[in-house]
């Protein structure tokens, strides 16, 4: 409730709740001339968010809508003509095989993606705890490396690390006497390729995580597990007891933010194999491009995202529904 | 015993986050000629800057660098700037609708940029922004934006509001209490979160490609995505073209690493 309370103490003249100190008042006595100024003071103050919110935000919202069902192709767009076709895109894509495998290995792949950078993420966490201080210092400074390293540099650097040829993980895994990964490519499958992908991300996601659980877990106090101690917890029985239900709702809200973050993912796939070989690797993401920009297809490309517009809010709400829950008040 | 496995598990990991970044330091570093060879070579036996030159001269770098700067940065002044008026009003302010417009922030943060393509390519094109770079800071302004005035009114409710009415009642009008008390104390906040919003930016990659498609007004990000075309196989020069683009985002993080995680789950995960 402190956000309230500070708020009101700040409140223009029209609405300053009784019980305030006599200084504030006075304070505040002193503005009230430009009574009709104050009252108007917080719009004025929102209006340039709000504008450019409405106008970048929420207008590409609604045209995503209402240009999914036109006819819009290149011809369409040069000569500037306007064809409506009811639900013609959404039947295109939805007939599509294509479309239902491309849908499956989005979802296949953010799952896994989450779930391993997620588990990974834990566990970091709850090891960086048991680790000696310069231990801890180290593993922490490797992992903002991994963090801030943009994406076009890392995914730069592993396509250098998986090459074929000259690339180290081969020569690695020669040198180790696994001699059938000569000239072994890791981009010659869908499979492969995402799994590299998933790596890719996996890695420079775990930061994040591992930093917030991290947080997390150094905030629960040390005489739970004391407690636990003396009642002849194991380990695992420590964990489930004390550490679960303290970390779980910041677990929840980081798995839900990287399932967001994770289903759009376009640069890390496209970088590595532009989606291939022969679009084993597209996702919904990479789908859109295709569909619209590469083909020029807004409409069958707008019906994609408002596709994934729909998966994605659901999700985005499931996550609001749970943030407000916790923080009762402070909005 | 336990403590020691617990160690020897962390530098491993150490290890795994660190050995992507040290190979694209490792390569840049490597001469001409000693990249593409099966010899194994996990510590450069020579050390070169050639690549560094390399990357610098090549056609197209310089001028995307400019432009990733002059629009990364010019969207983030933006977006600070209206941000924090918001966070002000939302946080310090009482009004009708301010739930609402805090709910309006809280969504526009989650809103699927990538699903947003197809409307905002159109709209450029009906702006006669498309392939001029203003589309680009138009657009990270609106990614960055709500993400800003959320952040920024956690950082703003902070600080105690009776230092800036203890202002107020030594003289200053409400502006002047703002500008003299409450802005210095949000300097720690403003470049965390402009940090937040910067590598935002830097990195991204999709409306890049999208909207720009003449080579001299691309930014960074693209032309390491065209480093195949623009490099070859000189894995050395791609690798030092990565460093050169890692190094502004690198320095930013460390500038602000303690405020890491809080900046990003201030808003978003504390409860």
């Amino acid at each position: 409730m402190t956000a309230v309370k500070t708020t009101e103490t700040a409140a223009p003249a029209g609405s300053v709740p009784p019980a305030l100190p006599p200084a504030v008042t006075g304070g505040a006595r002193k503005r009230r001339r430009g009574g009709a100024f104050d009252r108007a003071l917080p719009y004025l103050l929102l209006a340039p968010a709000l504008i450019a919110i409405l106008w970048l935000i929420g207008f590409p919202v609604v045209s995503v809508f209402v240009t999914s069902f036109r006819q819009l192709n290149l011809g369409e767009l040069v000569r500037g003509e306007i064809v409506w076709t009811g639900f013609d895109n959404y039947v295109t894509v939805l007939k599509d095989e294509r479309f239902w495998d491309v849908t499956v290995r989005t979802i296949v792949f953010t799952v896994a993606v989450v779930g391993a950078s997620v588990l990974a993420g834990l566990l970091i966490a709850l090891l960086m705890r048991a680790l000696s201080p310069w231990v801890r210092m180290v593993l922490q400074i490797t992992m903002l490396c991994a963090w801030a390293m943009p994406i076009l540099a890392s995914a730069t650097v592993y396509i250098w690390i998986f090459d074929q040829t000259y690339g180290i993980l081969n020569k690695t895994l020669i040198k180790l006497g696994f001699d059938s990964f000569a000239g072994h490519s890791w981009f010659s499958s869908g499979t492969s390729t995402l799994t590299v992908v998933g790596l890719l991300i996996v890695w420079q996601a775990i930061p994040f995580l591992a930093f917030s659980l991290y947080a997390g877990a150094v905030g629960i106090p040390r005489d739970l597990y004391e407690a636990a101690g003396i009642d002849g917890a194991t380990p695992f029985q420590t964990f489930r007891a004390v550490t679960w239900p303290e970390i779980k709702p910041l677990l929840m809200m980081v798995t839900f933010l990287s399932t967001l973050w994770d289903f759009k993912v376009f640069a890390q796939i496209w970088v590595v194999k532009e989606g291939g070989p022969s679009g084993e690797s597209t996702t919904l993401a990479v789908l859109q491009y295709l569909e619209g920009i590469a083909k020029s297809h807004f409409g069958v490309a707008a019906a994609v995202s408002v596709l994934m517009i729909i998966i994605l809010s659901l999700l985005t709400f499931q996550y609001l529904r749970r943030l407000l829950q916790t923080q009762e008040g402070q909005l | 015993m336990k403590k020691s496995v617990a160690n020897l598990t962390g530098l491993l990991l150490a290890v795994f986050f660190a050995f992507p970044t040290y190979w694209m330091l490792a390569s840049a570093l490597k001469p001409k000629g000693t990249l593409l060879t099966s010899s194994y070579d996990l510590v450069p036996f020579s050390v070169t800057g050639v690549n560094f030159v390399t990357a610098w001269t090549k056609q197209g770098f310089l001028s995307s660098l400019g432009n990733s700067l002059l629009v990364t940065l010019t969207a983030v002044v933006a977006s600070i700037l209206v941000g924090l008026l918001a966070a002000v009003a939302l946080s310090r302010l009482r009004f009708r609708g301010r739930k609402s417009f805090l709910m309006l922030m809280l969504v526009a943060q989650l809103a699927p940029f990538e699903a947003l393509l197809i409307p905002m390519f159109l709209m450029m094109r009906d702006l006669q922004l498309y392939e001029h770079l203003s589309s680009l800071i138009l657009v990270y302004f609106a990614v960055t934006l709500p993400f800003c005035a959320w952040t920024l009114r956690g950082f703003v409710n902070g600080i105690p509001v009776e230092l800036e009415e203890a202002a107020m009642v030594d003289g200053c009008g409400r502006w002047g209490a703002f500008q003299k008390v409450t802005l210095p104390l949000l300097g720690p906040g403003l470049v965390a979160t402009s940090v937040f919003a910067f590598i935002t930016a830097w990195n991204e990659f999709l409306f890049a490609k999208v909207l720009i498609r003449s080579q001299d007004r691309e930014t960074l990000p693209v032309f390491l995505s065209g480093f195949q075309t623009a490099f070859g196989t000189d894995w050395g020069g791609a690798m030092a073209a990565s460093v050169l683009f890692t190094v502004p985002a690198l320095v930013f993080f460390l500038v602000v690493q303690r405020k890491m995680v809080a900046g990003v789950t201030a808003g978003a995960v504390k409860g």
